[in-house]
Formats: structure tokens, sequence, C-alpha cells
């Protein structure tokens, strides 16, 4: 594994977790589009129940 | 324990809220539409003796099946036995409200109708009310759904729901609901 610098590691410490919103992001919106396909696309057509 | 002085790292903070907010928007909209468009789970509690069901007036064979009563509320009663759910053929209309009352004449059985959201348990002792709305016409199965004994696996049965102008309500309108008690 080649190692980094110093500064290298300085400023990934330091910058923002891009790929960690980008997951969080992927996965929150993903999850809601899903649950919404299931509640509005699939359990409301099927007719209401009470 | 002091949980005010527990490190949470900022990262993880914010997808804690980013959680809360998710689960908050799926109340909502389920609260939503149980208030305006009368999504509920059911919830009816009625006792019934299921030894005596053939003795009962709503449940004695005569009176299974579909029926209409001088409101015009249509009302299937089903019982359920293993292995099998009585009467095996009904027929009710699309998009129509229908309540269905489900009883046991033995043991614990469920019934699922797949591709609707017909789905409940049938506890003997008890009536299972559910009212639903079927949007397409077509041939469905009645099936059980809880482990009921070796022939659970057989144990299903018919639902015709054919377009609303192409339903003509059966000739006997005996509706004898919440008569049961004994």
């Amino acid at each position: 594994m080649q190692e980094i610098s110093e500064e290298d590691r300085k400023r990934i410490l330091q910058s923002s977790p891009v790929g960690t919103w980008a997951l969080m992001l992927t996965v929150g919106i993903g999850f809601v589009i899903a649950w919404l396909f299931l509640y509005y696309g699939v359990f409301m057509p099927r007719g209401i129940v009470d | 324990m002091d949980f005010h002085n527990i490190h949470i790292d900022p990262l993880e903070k914010k997808w804690i809220y980013v959680s809360l907010a998710i689960a908050g928007l799926f109340a909502s909209l389920t609260l939503i539409n149980s208030l305006f468009n009368g999504i509920n789970a059911p919830s009816n509690v009625e006792t019934i003796d299921s030894a005596r069901l053939h003795l009962t007036k709503e449940f004695a064979e005569d009176n299974l099946g579909v029926q209409v009563d001088e409101n015009g509320k249509i009302t299937a009663r089903m019982v359920a036995g293993r292995y099998s759910f009585f009467p095996k053929h009904i027929t009710v209309p699309a998009d129509t409200r229908l309540t269905f009352r489900w009883v046991s004449i033995d043991v614990l059985h469920g019934v699922h109708i797949p591709m609707t959201n017909m789905s409940t348990m049938i506890v003997p002792g008890y009536v299972s009310e559910v009212t639903t709305v079927f949007p397409k016409p077509g041939k469905y199965p009645i099936l059980c759904n809880e482990y009921c004994g070796l022939g659970h696996d057989h144990m299903w049965s018919n639902i015709v729901v054919v377009a609303k102008e192409h339903w003509s309500a059966p000739a006997e309108t005996q509706s004898e609901g919440n008569t049961n008690d004994g």
C-alpha cells in the first residue's frame, strides 16, 4: 500500500466527508423512494382496508 | 449513566436526524391517510361461540356468502374450517366497499387474498371483520396463511371480482350482524 504524505493525511481528515454524505443520501433517498412506491404504488391501489 | 455527556460524532448525529426525519415522514403520511382516507388496521372485537356457529342466525349454512342489506351494504360472511373456506366460491363487485366477516369453526386460521389488501387472522371465538375494496376485476384465490394442520396447504377457496355493472345482488337479503352473543 502506498504511503500518503502527512500533508495529504491532514487535508483528507479536515475535508468534508463527501463519500459518507453521498452514501447517506443514496441510502436515505433510496429508502424513501422504495417506501413511497410500496405505499402509493402497491398498497393504496389495492383498495382501502378498514 | 449520564447520557448527556456521551460523545456522538457530529456526522453520526446528522444521520440520526435524517433517520428521524424519514421515520417522521412515514408516520405523517400514514396518519394523514388514516384520518382522511379511512385506511386503518381492522380493529373489530366481537366474540362468538365457535362450537355453535351453525346454530347462530348469522353464520348458519344458509346465511353464508354475499348479501346486501336494505341500506345497500354488501357483506360477505365466511366460515373457515379445516381445510377450506365456506362457501367455496363467492362473487363480489369491483370498486365497491365490501365488508367481510370471517369466523373459524375450529382452530386458528388466516386469510389472504393475493394482490389485494384482504388479509387477516381468524381467531376461534372472535369475528374478524374487514372492510375493503377490490379495484381490479378478476379471479383470486382465498388462501389460509396460518398453519392449521396437515391439510393447510390445500386450504383455499375462490373469489371472483366482477365489474360493478355486471354484478347483481343475490336474491336473499338477510343481513344479521352483531347478533352472535353466545
